[in-house]
């Protein structure tokens, strides 16, 4: 029977000390209870062997105590789906900024690059530890208040028209996540190509263009993350799209009139073609303006329709904007 | 491969509802087997008896939670030279027993029903 024991002291073990004597009392005596019957139902006295069996039959002691247990959880059911959403938004809205600033921080200061991955991982820690303990502290103290229980129906957000496809979001997330490491990595320079047979420099006008056009993908990017976790077009979103398509465009027209090539050199190739090239590319560019600024202005009136659509859904849908 | 999956994914599903469905059940059989004064073992026993199984793992700490909540009583005696700790019914525990079967007769009636319209 010293088996018996031994269980009793390892299911005590996981159990809480106040109500450790009076649960082990009646476990013990609801063991030697199913013994008697046993060895009844044998005409024996039961062996090791027997009391073995009976024991595993009855789960690890861990198990068994556990069982005793009121359920427990950091954060409950009723807490736990916003929680889930405002860990979502901390990493949107906090942890990828950083991503954006280190990743920066390592491009152009190289001794920065080991520390960079440290400075993540504290960010990533320190997210999910605030949020974390915050949300265990609101279902500890604040939950039983039932400010989950006043609400009112009238303030339920509108239905959601405009839906945006969440497989158009994560194509242009990782579309703008490559095209921002390639233009900081490859055109941070005005020395756009380096190489003994071939050399291209641009203006001054490109520093401008290269930090405006690197601050644009970010607030696309923000947008595109934005449009990902909330699939549907509101209207401040909107607004932002259009104050990007038209900026960008304008941008890109601004550059085009800026004679924005500055020096052409090609190996064995007399410096008065190459420039006579330059001069060449940067009258087309500046010839292509116009166009530029029809194809900005088509894709600016495709927003302003998308806004006229939110705010007024009796608007009648264009098949091509409505995948936009 | 797939097919065994499948099976073994319906499997779990079935036993978690099974399970979902005794557990109610077998607070109104405990509350109902306990307007006779008993202890674990017997109440285990007769369960059993009556074609309702439970491990001692679920019955005592379900016995504590409605000790807990005032709608059992218990004391410990010595029976048969061991002391043993006998349950039953509380005067609250008696009206919560009835509204229970009154409330599962309720169920029980519609599901027959809806079960005949099919």
């Amino acid at each position: 029977m010293e088996l018996i024991e031994r269980y009793l002291q390892a299911v005590g073990f996981w159990l809480p000390a106040r109500q450790k004597q009076d649960i082990l009392a009646e476990l013990s005596e609801d063991i030697r209870s199913q013994i008697d019957d046993k060895e009844s139902e044998l005409g024996r006295t039961v062996t090791d062997t027997d009391v073995e069996e009976v024991l595993k039959q009855r789960g690890s002691p861990v198990m068994v105590a556990n069982r005793y247990q009121p359920q427990r959880s950091l954060i409950g059911p009723v807490l736990y789906p916003i929680y889930r959403l405002v860990l979502k938004m901390a990493f949107l809205f906090y942890f990828l900024p950083w991503v954006v600033i280190l990743t920066c921080l390592s491009v152009f200061m190289p001794s920065y690059r080991v520390h960079a991955f440290d400075s993540l991982w504290m960010v990533i820690f320190n997210i999910f530890t605030f949020v974390t303990l915050t949300f265990a502290l609101l279902e500890k103290y604040s939950l039983k208040s039932g400010f989950l229980e006043k609400w009112n129906p009238r303030k339920l957000p509108p239905l959601r028209a405009n839906r945006i496809k969440r497989s158009s979001s994560i194509t242009e997330i990782v579309a703008l996540v490559i095209a921002s490491a390639w233009w900081l990595i490859f055109m941070s320079s005005p020395v756009i190509i380096n190489r003994p047979e071939l050399r291209i420099v641009l203006a001054p006008a490109w520093s401008t263009y290269f930090w405006s056009v690197f601050i644009l993908m970010l607030v696309t990017c923000a947008v595109s993350v934005a449009n990902l976790f909330r699939p549907y077009w509101t209207v401040f979103r909107a607004y932002v799209r259009l104050l990007t398509d038209c900026v960008g465009w304008g941008l890109f027209a601004w550059l085009c009139k800026m004679d924005i090539i500055a020096e052409i050199t090609v190996r064995n190739v007399p410096a008065e073609h190459t420039m006579r090239i330059a001069g060449y590319i940067n009258l087309w560019m500046g010839r292509s303006v116009p166009i530029i600024i029809a194809m900005g202005a088509l894709i600016a009136l495709f927003d302003v329709y998308r806004i006229v659509r939110i705010k007024n859904p009796d608007v009648p849908v264009l098949g091509v904007l409505t995948r936009c | 491969m797939k097919n065994s999956t499948k099976t073994e994914e319906n499997g779990a599903i079935y036993e978690n509802l099974r399970l979902e469905l005794r557990r109610g059940c077998l607070i109104v059989a405990v509350l109902a087997q306990l307007k006779t004064e008993r202890y674990g073992y017997t109440l285990r026993k007769a369960l059993a008896d009556d074609g309702l199984e439970i491990d001692e793992s679920t019955l005592y700490p379900l016995l504590r939670r409605l000790e807990t909540q005032g709608l059992l009583v218990s004391e410990w005696r010595e029976e048969e030279k061991r002391n043993k700790r006998f349950y039953k019914l509380s005067p609250d525990g008696k009206r919560i027993l009835k509204q229970l079967l009154e409330e599962w007769r309720g169920i029980n009636a519609s599901l027959e029903q809806i079960l005949h319209e099919e």
